[in-house]
């Protein structure tokens, strides 16, 4: 891992700037987003075919793309965890000094 | 950090950039990622030794073929690929190197090149026999059609490396070896070269054996011609070493008393068994020849010419091939010369003088046996007598001063009588003979010294 880790760290780096930069959007951002049962889907999904990768069942290049598909995909959600994480740091501090008024959370939509 | 869950469902429009990105990702960086694997892994294979390796990589995965020497170097080398950094599988298409039984490996010698089949168990060795053959064979085509086989005898490269000393030998032939068994046919390239190649084989490493050496060599000739126009003996072709060329020449010139011996001989090993031996009496025989040419080639004798008389002719056909050693052959093809023209008493007198003058008939040392170098010069001493038929000849024996007088008169009587047997038994009349003795009263030079007393060891030939 550690050899396609540096052979592809260019494409990493991007794809966690990318996600950094939704990350510190999204703590700010207006909306729902995507509803439970699909984010719980598109979370089964993604089990499969990280179940996939594990054990290799996908061959030659295709096997590849999938792998570097995965981790790519894992640097965006570091970077989104990352980048949502010191927006929320920032806003916070920011209504602690009472710049801007607290917002309340949208209530949750009835099941 | 409450809001990780809130936040995450809103993360999903950065996936459209992600998958443009991991598209473009892909599609630059397959070929090249492709291509370090490959590099990596036969790097990583250096020091395995295989036969016709093959890696193909897709993607992460690399398809490895090989054939391998042994199962041992199978597994470290599929090893090796799979700890190349950043391979994911290993389709593993190695194999083991065929076993061959028998184990046979072969040297095809033609007019232009040498071919090497068969098999061989390793690179290093297939190209260190290569190269040897190369360096034996000069500027010779080699050309290697061997494969790799497993399961070759025990100092295999020793053995072939020895062989292939002796394809070098060869004008042309085959030289096989199979398991341990050596078979060798076809031409040497020189003379005495199938002796040569027994010699070597005796350096076969232990355990491998000659199962058939049917090498031939070009035939061991010797060759005598007698020019009586120049006077000359030409002696040519091979004696074995340089006594029998000694003892030979020396020969020669005791049966040659009036031809000049030109010699051209060359040593070489490979001469028949017997040669030396077979070569003398031959050469006495051609001493008996008016002209002729003997050839000795391998154990055949072949003497052709012309005899002197036809008694002559008669004793060289049936003495030539008796007492030969066991294989020899031989074949004459003996004329006789036209007679010559019948003179009077004192031509046939002044002829025998001018023949006993250029040569002496020889005895054996204290003996009436005539030497057998002497057979020559009394034929033509018969030949001159046969040309004055009616001429009554008296033949005198002569010694030197050594030694009791009466003994020397008896030996020089027995002498003289040797001498006139002989004749008759060539087929002149007896009764034109008388023979007598001097012993040593008649001296025709010093008796004190070596050459005085061989002058004075004589036979006389008187015409009345």
């Amino acid at each position: 891992m550690a050899a396609f880790m540096s052979f592809h760290w260019g494409w990493l780096v991007g794809a966690l700037l990318l996600g950094l930069a939704m990350g510190w959007i999204s703590v700010v951002q207006h909306g729902e987003g995507l509803s439970k049962p699909l984010a719980r889907a598109i979370a089964g999904l993604l089990v499969v075919i990280v179940g996939a990768a594990v054990a290799r069942v996908v061959p030659g290049r295709p096997g590849y793309w999938l792998d570097l598909g995965l981790v790519m995909f894992a640097a965006y959600l570091v970077g989104c965890v990352v980048g949502a994480a010191l927006r929320d740091r920032l806003v916070a501090r920011q209504m602690a000094a009472g710049r801007i008024p607290p917002r309340p959370d949208p209530p949750e939509p009835a099941a | 950090m409450r809001g990780l869950f809130r936040w995450s469902r809103k993360w999903w429009p950065g996936l459209i950039p992600l998958a443009v990105l991991w598209g473009l990702a892909a599609w630059s960086n397959t070929v090249p990622l492709e291509r370090s694997l490959a590099a990596a892994a036969s790097t990583a294979l250096k020091n395995d030794v295989l036969d016709k390796t093959r890696i193909d990589v897709a993607g992460r995965d690399v398809t490895f073929s090989a054939d391998a020497f042994s199962e041992e170097g199978r597994r470290s080398a599929l090893t090796s690929v799979e700890g190349v950094p950043g391979v994911r599988l290993v389709n593993d298409r190695t194999r083991l190197v065929p076993e061959a039984k028998p184990y046979v490996w072969t040297a095809v010698r033609d007019v232009v090149r040498v071919t090497l089949s068969g098999s061989t168990p390793l690179p290093a060795i297939k190209a260190r026999l290569q190269e040897a053959a190369k360096a034996a064979l000069g500027g010779v085509e080699v050309v290697d059609q061997t494969a790799f086989a497993r399961g070759a005898p025990a100092r295999f490269d020793a053995a072939v490396l020895l062989l292939i000393d002796l394809v070098a030998r060869l004008k042309e032939g085959k030289v096989t070896l199979s398991d341990k068994a050596v078979t060798l046919s076809g031409m040497a390239r020189e003379l005495g070269g199938r002796e040569a190649i027994w010699a070597a084989l005796r350096n076969l490493p232990e355990g491998y054996t000659v199962a058939a050496n049917d090498i031939a060599a070009p035939p061991y000739v010797f060759h005598a011609n007698k020019d009586p126009v120049g006077a000359t003996l030409a002696l040519s072709g091979y004696v074995p070493d340089n006594k029998v060329h000694a003892d030979l020449v020396a020969a020669a010139e005791r049966k040659f008393f009036g031809e000049k011996v030109t010699d051209t001989l060359k040593t070489s090993i490979g001469a028949p068994k017997g040669f030396a031996e077979v070569v003398t009496r031959a050469l006495g025989a051609l001493s008996r020849l008016s002209t002729g040419v003997l050839t000795v080639s391998d154990r055949e004798v072949t003497l052709s010419g012309d005899a002197l008389f036809d008694g002559a002719a008669n004793q060289i056909r049936q003495s030539l091939g008796k007492g030969l050693p066991e294989g020899w052959k031989a074949k004459a093809e003996i004329s006789v010369k036209p007679a010559a023209s019948q003179v009077d008493a004192s031509v046939c007198q002044r002829l025998f003088s001018d023949v006993l003058g250029q040569g002496r008939i020889r005895f054996e040392s204290g003996q009436a046996t005539i030497n057998a170098d002497s057979a020559g010069l009394l034929d033509r001493l018969a030949e001159i007598a046969l040309r004055c038929p009616t001429a009554a000849i008296e033949i005198v024996g002569h010694t030197d001063g050594d030694g009791d007088a009466a003994a020397n008169q008896a030996l020089s009587e027995a002498r003289a009588k040797a001498v006139a047997d002989y004749l008759i038994k060539a087929g002149l009349p007896a009764d034109r003979f008388k023979t007598s003795g001097q012993g040593s009263s008649v001296p025709i030079a010093d008796n004190d010294t070596e050459d005085g007393k061989a002058k004075n060891r004589r036979i006389d030939f008187l015409v009345r």
